[in-house]
């Protein structure tokens, strides 16, 4: 009796340590095609644009968002993924000569607003500490999970804050303001609960680098429009709407994002090279200290896109979970090394057939048919044997 | 001969003439466990290597799987060809239940009873749509035929194989045993019990399911494994498959709480099952005529029927002539059945073609058709038990003491 019961307790260790080991197999090829240089850490993309300012006359930052947000779609981030936070309705307010619209330039050319944008917090319930719980994720229970920030600690978080600003901090709504040390000390919890993997701050505010200058979380890549003293100025005025439309530093980085799309292996630094004192009339700054990776190799799609990249595994040599982890371990990722020598890559979608032989054989070989074949023979047999013999 | 003939011939012309192809997914015509659509399908999954019954899409029984991958392929033409030879078999079947019923032949009578199988409209459109209800019919008649005639062993085999793709037919087993025993000589208007000797019934009975365990024998073969149980006599039985047809079980389960899904299919299985034993033993002076209602109490009850079960009940009448004059309400059954037949396809166009009316209207229809089938079974069991009493008297009540 008892030996039987330790025969039976063996062949149960034997094969569940079996079973795990083929997990962890897979575990290990997981976390290996996880955490290779160059291919990306993240696994979902979140971005948070927030409009701090209210009042017909700060169209443009209105304006700001919306165009972030609609440049954020095209590459890729869902709606799900976007929490947008705009303190005001310029679209519907009493003075818009075009209603329901907001454009961004002065050839009014596309109409941000639209048919189909999602705002998640709108009007007075943009305020410092709806922002605040939002990012931190101390939110009342009813609060509705379209207002929430799910993330996890694989997702690559976009901030983007424009509004009226100072030194070291930004004005909301007009009657209050949140300080760059608030920022750090809610990324710094947000660290500390595992909800990011990387964030990129944004911000286009006067003497915006000042923002940024207090972060003391790691995986932190920040930039800003204009350095203490100075202010960030406006681009497009449209002398119909009757105010300004884009701020100078949102207009270029946008521009510059609309060449491109979601494949495109563009980097960080190509952006940041792109600043100019004479376009922008300020010193737009750059804090890459307290980030782990190099920006020339973070692609811009890392940050403003939905983008995910995968390895094409060729389908003879994978039977099984073993022999996917042992080609992961001896990669050959056609994709990623492409994208570290900056070619532009065509990703290809394949359909990959796992195991798709095996699955032919019983109809391949005549097994299968000839079983067949043979119980139509035994029912004509006994039915012959009915009909003749009895 | 010359109608049956023209009439067989017309079966093949409209087969092929471009009305089947809007008739292939009809859901009066097919269920999911008849349907031509999902045959193919199964057949293309067998002959592909997969396991037809492991997507819970194909329900048609294994021996029809074997028969339609390897004999017949399922192409159009062959199979409009085999459902017309089907249903000319089925009708001279029908004849031939009738011949040894009444002892003689009479061509005219004959010649009726081919043309009320083969110009009922319920079963031309469903034999047009490639329904394996079709199939299922010839094998129920043949079966009964056999009996008719005596012969055993064959009418046993019939049956079994009857039962591997319809599952309710079992329940024809006793009174078709009781016909073997007896014979199908009408009785009616005699009910004395008939003296039958127990071995006979046991001998029947174990013959029967001998044949049942070969061919389920023969099923595992051809599916690999007895998966095929849960999916095809499983479906008759749990109903997992909620597409509408015109029977009383699918609105219901598609309405009611999960709580009571077994509740709700004990009673259910009941009211098919519930009339095998009052009927055989009511009848056992006339199994023929207990098989024949049997054979209407399971169309109307069924779990999946399609258009061809009431119709084949209703084509069945012609062999009982003796019984029309007993017929209470035979015009209103006649109008109920005409006002389901327009509705259910009214019905279903404009719930699921229009998009204008809803499930409601469909199942409403089902109800009118389930009342038409009810009004033809009880006029069929009352003429049945009044026989040996004539038409009552003017002023005279019949008391049962």
């Amino acid at each position: 009796m008892v030996f039987h019961f330790l025969r039976r307790l063996i062949l149960f260790t034997l094969f569940y340590s079996f079973v795990a080991a083929q997990t962890q197999d897979q575990v290990n090829a997981a976390s290996k095609f996880l955490q290779k240089d160059g291919v990306q850490g993240h696994t979902n993309n979140w971005a948070v644009l927030v409009c701090s300012s209210r009042y017909w006359f700060n169209y443009r930052h209105m304006a700001n968002t919306l165009g972030m947000y609609r440049t954020v779609k095209r590459l890729g981030i869902p709606d799900s993924n976007i929490i947008v936070m705009l303190a005001d309705d310029v679209s519907c307010n009493a003075r818009n000569k075009f209603p329901a619209t907001v454009y961004s330039n002065n050839r009014r050319s596309i109409d941000l607003y639209g048919e189909n944008i999602e705002v998640d917090y709108r009007g007075y319930e943009v305020t410092v500490e709806n922002f605040l719980r939002l990012l931190t994720g101390r939110v009342d229970p009813s609060l509705p999970r379209s207002k929430r920030l799910l993330t996890d600690e694989k997702s690559n978080i976009f901030v983007y804050m424009t509004g009226h600003g100072g030194d070291e901090f930004l004005k909301f709504q007009d009657n209050e303001e949140i300080s760059a040390f608030d920022i750090a000390d809610a990324f710094e919890q947000m660290w500390q609960k595992k909800r990011y993997h990387e964030i990129f701050f944004m911000i286009d505010t006067c003497q915006a680098n000042t923002m940024y200058s207090k972060f003391y979380s790691p995986n932190i890549l920040a930039t800003g429009s204009s350095k203490l003293g100075e202010s960030s100025y406006s681009h497009d005025h449209d002398s119909d709407v009757g105010v300004a439309v884009i701020d100078r530093f949102t207009h270029l980085v946008l521009s510059h994002l609309e060449g491109i799309n979601k494949t495109s292996q563009a980097t960080m630094q190509q952006l940041f090279d792109a600043y100019n004192f004479d376009h922008l009339r300020s010193t737009a700054g750059v804090r890459t200290d307290l980030f782990q990776r190099d920006p020339s190799k973070v692609l811009l799609t890392d940050f403003f896109g939905g983008v995910a990249q995968a390895e094409v595994v060729q389908s003879d040599d994978v039977d099984d979970a073993r022999d996917f982890a042992r080609l992961a371990s001896s990669a050959k990722p056609s994709v990623v090394a492409d994208s570290q020598s900056g070619k532009q890559q065509k990703v290809s979608t394949t359909w990959m057939e796992m195991g798709s032989d095996r699955l032919g054989e019983l109809g391949r070989n005549s097994y299968g048919l000839s079983r067949v074949w043979a119980s139509v023979g035994l029912i004509f047999g006994t039915y012959a044997v009915t009909r003749f013999l009895f | 001969m010359a109608t049956f003939g023209s009439l067989v011939v017309l079966r093949l012309l409209l087969a092929f003439s471009p009305i089947p192809n809007y008739l292939y997914d009809n859901q009066q015509l097919t269920s999911p466990l008849t349907s031509y659509t999902r045959l193919k399908e199964g057949v293309f999954l067998l002959q592909n290597g997969f396991d037809p019954y492991a997507g819970q899409l194909f329900r048609h029984s294994p021996i029809q799987l074997a028969l339609f991958s390897t004999v017949m392929p399922p192409n159009k033409y062959v199979l409009h060809a085999f459902w017309t030879l089907l249903d000319a078999a089925t009708a001279w079947n029908l004849a031939n239940i009738w011949k040894k019923r009444s002892g003689t032949t009479d061509w005219r009578r004959e010649t009726i009873i081919q043309a009320s199988y083969l110009l009922n409209p319920y079963l031309l459109f469903t034999s047009l749509a490639l329904s394996t209800s079709t199939l299922d019919n010839a094998l129920c008649v043949y079966a009964i035929s056999l009996a008719a005639s005596g012969k055993r062993a064959p009418a046993l085999f019939a049956l079994a194989l009857l039962t591997q793709s319809s599952l309710y037919s079992v329940l024809l087993l006793p009174p078709i045993v009781l016909l073997l025993c007896t014979g199908p000589a009408s009785r009616l208007k005699t009910p004395i019990a008939p003296s039958i000797r127990i071995s006979d019934v046991g001998r029947t009975v174990f013959t029967f399911v001998t044949y049942m365990l070969v061919l389920m024998g023969i099923s595992t073969l051809v599916a690999g494994n007895l998966g095929w149980m849960k999916e095809t006599w499983g479906a008759t039985l749990t109903v997992p498959d909620l597409t509408p047809n015109v029977g009383l079980w699918w609105y219901f389960f598609t309405e009611m709480f999960d709580h009571f899904r077994s509740f709700f299919l004990m009673v259910f299985t009941a009211l098919v099952t519930i009339a095998m034993i009052p009927l055989t033993i009511k009848f056992q002076h006339d199994p023929l005529y207990a098989t024949y209602l049997l054979v209407g109490n399971i169309s109307l009850f069924k779990s999946y029927p399609t258009m061809a079960d009431p119709g084949l009940f209703l084509s069945m009448i012609s062999i009982f002539p003796e019984l029309w004059p007993y017929l209470r309400h035979p015009l209103p059954t006649v109008m109920w059945h005409m006002y389901a037949a327009t509705l259910l396809p009214l019905f279903n166009n404009l719930w699921l073609g229009h998009g204008t009316g809803n499930s409601n209207f469909f199942y409403a229809a089902t109800l009118v058709f389930g009342v038409a089938n009810g009004a033809a079974f009880l006029d069929s069991t009352w003429a049945g038990l009044i026989a040996p009493y004539g038409k009552p008297k003017q002023g005279y009540t019949l008391l049962q003491i």
